[in-house]
């Protein structure tokens, strides 16, 4: 990273942002396709009724609730990689901070949606906002879906500042180095920044700010998520372990994201010199680190289920190791804690392909953990008269694939509009010397 | 009054950027700004400033925040005061949830004011006086003197090796 220039960083990730070839257009109106072929799903379900969907009685939270926990989860490796990282000095993130920091912008975007689509009856949204309806009733904000409501709009609200600010003098870059309608716009978009001594003093106590107040936010945002099931009195839901459990797994599954995100990115725009291995290595580390904090919390629930003496809870965490769902388990230990654990080893964290494949893994496993969670605690709860089974429905794929067709269409809009890798970030680790 | 003339030298580092600004102090030339790609403590340093005011911001925004929290909780539950599964009507610690969220973006509005202030942002006008490579990899020093004294300041900039604007 230190052999590399000022100019040859600017120009590095200028080149990005050249006209793109018709085979990026054609990823981007595959995307849209996707995204239409939900929205089509979603409009068919306000048509038609929440019905449509597989969600019924007992499992009242489908693959909605899923895809809204695992797009959270994915959100919290871009502030940890962007805010606490930050905070740590560690150099090796300047490199993936920009792209894990808008991976965080967009997961926030489409988990955000998910309460929408499991609302069923959207219109009425506004039950959920802290206004008098018309009987002159509030929202009650002892439960924990308020707490959500209210810390999932802090977390859009605050990465979307935090993105925007760290982004302001790269837009300058770009200002300085276009001309016509971009240069128009970019000049909009840089709010004047100069980069003088008095922004720059401001903006640098500005940003460890905006780090010091996200480190805490991102903690409560997941931890917040999780006590939507915890303060329940579900067997499976109702732990303490949950905040932590969900901290790390989301941590993991993000982690895991930036990887599938800019392995490609790095070969597609040859990065190769500013997102060095070295780096790739360190977030490998990091998914060892975090895998085990996940595997210990699957052991420590197992344990605790048959140290407690509590049938119910053992009736329940037997049946996720055996029952219906128990491929699900197996899914989500051997992809969340076994298979993550090659990255032990150097052969493993230097390969491209097994970096990539690995993340993969992981992702897979993650969203399978929040199957096994969601679904298996409400299935087989207290009496077995009220014990039942969930399928998701088409109408609820359809919804999943524009979620995940959305999330990469945003990505892939902004890789060739905006700087995808922060110059000025990659500048101070060369003038640092990192 | 004289006609003034605004001269910005350019520099290939911070090092001679901010001994450069160290050196317009008695010379007579005054000191207008300083611009660079990064954040360099060394021009900081040289032109011997105070921390940034935005923390103050932050603060006011972070103590508003977990009062306004705290009050929208407490008036939403005493509209329709019905104890739910033995909890009271003003329940702190759920309540805390809130507090704290709302501390975070409030603290974090607050923040973003304070940039905006403090940067003095937006601001277009600026770009009119400003030179595009000090975005790039050169650290600008923006100086002004009478119009009379102009080549005098040029030489300074170049004795100090950079290369020399001229904004009329």
């Amino acid at each position: 990273m230190t052999d590399l220039t000022y100019a040859q960083i600017d120009q590095t990730v200028l080149n990005t942002l050249e006209r793109p070839r018709p085979r990026y257009w054609v990823f981007v109106a595959l995307l849209l396709c996707g995204v239409l072929i939900g929205a089509g799903c979603w409009s068919y379900q306000i048509f038609t009724g929440i019905g449509v969907g597989g969600q019924n009685i007992p499992v009242a939270w489908g693959t909605y609730l899923i895809n809204f926990v695992f797009w959270v989860g994915i959100a919290h490796s871009g502030t940890l990689i962007s805010a606490i990282l930050h905070l740590f000095r560690a150099g090796w993130r300047n490199p993936i901070a920009r792209a894990a920091e808008t991976m965080t912008v967009f997961a926030v975007c489409c988990a955000g949606l998910f309460p929408f689509i499991h609302l069923g009856r959207v219109w009425q949204v506004y039950y959920m906002l802290p206004i008098p309806n018309q009987r002159l009733l509030w929202p009650n904000f002892l439960s924990p879906l308020m707490f959500d409501v209210v810390a999932i709009s802090t977390y859009l609200t605050v990465s979307s500042l935090f993105w925007y600010t760290g982004l302001l003098p790269d837009i300058a870059i770009v200002r300085d180095r276009s001309t016509g309608l971009r240069h128009k716009i970019f000049r909009v978009l840089s709010l004047g920044w100069t980069g003088s001594h008095r922004q720059w003093l401001n903006y640098s106590r500005g940003y460890l700010f905006f780090a010091a107040l996200a480190t805490p936010l991102v903690i409560s945002v997941h931890s917040v998520v999780s006590w939507d099931f915890a303060l329940a009195i579900v067997p499976g839901w109702h732990t303490t372990i949950f905040a932590p459990y969900f901290v790390a797994g989301a941590i993991h599954s993000g982690l895991a994201m930036v990887l599938t995100l800019m392995i490609p990115l790095r070969r597609i725009f040859h990065y190769e010199n500013i997102i060095t291995m070295k780096v790739f290595d360190n977030v490998a580390k990091t998914i060892v680190l975090t895998g085990l904090i996940v595997g210990l919390a699957y052991g420590t629930e197992l344990f605790i289920a048959w140290y407690s003496h509590n049938p119910v809870e053992i009736e329940s965490f037997r049946w996720r190791l055996f029952g219906d769902y128990a491929y699900g388990f197996v899914f989500m230990a051997v992809c969340n804690t076994t298979i993550p654990m090659l990255f032990l080893f150097k052969r493993f964290r230097g390969s491209i392909a097994w970096l990539f494949g690995i993340s993969l893994v992981v992702n897979f496993g993650m969203w399978w953990e929040r199957f096994v969670i969601i679904i298996g605690g409400v299935a087989h709860d207290y009496p077995p008269h009220s014990w039942g089974l969930y399928a998701p429905t088409v109408i609820e794929y359809g919804v999943m694939l524009g979620s995940f067709s959305l999330f990469f269409f945003f990505f892939l809009l902004f890789c060739k509009h905006m700087p995808s890798v922060s110059m000025t970030e990659m500048k101070e680790t060369v003038n640092h010397g990192g | 009054m004289a006609a003034e003339t605004c001269i910005m030298g350019l520099f290939k580092d911070d090092g001679t950027a901010a001994r450069a600004i160290l050196d317009l102090e008695g010379s007579g030339f005054a000191f207008r700004r300083a611009h660079s790609p990064v954040p360099s403590h060394k021009i900081l340093d040289a032109l011997k400033l105070k921390k940034g005011r935005v923390g103050w911001f932050t603060l006011a925004g972070g103590i508003l925040g977990f009062f306004s929290g705290f009050a929208l909780a407490i008036f939403t539950s005493t509209r329709w005061d019905l104890i739910v599964s033995g909890k009271p009507i003003i329940s702190l610690i759920p309540f805390f949830i809130v507090g704290f969220e709302f501390t975070i973006l409030f603290s974090v509005l607050g923040n973003v004011i304070g940039l905006l202030t403090c940067c003095r942002l937006p601001d277009y006008k600026g770009l009119e006086v400003y030179d595009p490579r000090c975005s790039g990899e050169h650290f600008g020093v923006l100086a002004a003197c009478e119009s009379s004294r102009r080549g005098e300041l040029m030489n300074f900039f170049e004795k100090k090796g950079g290369e020399v604007r001229i904004f009329e």
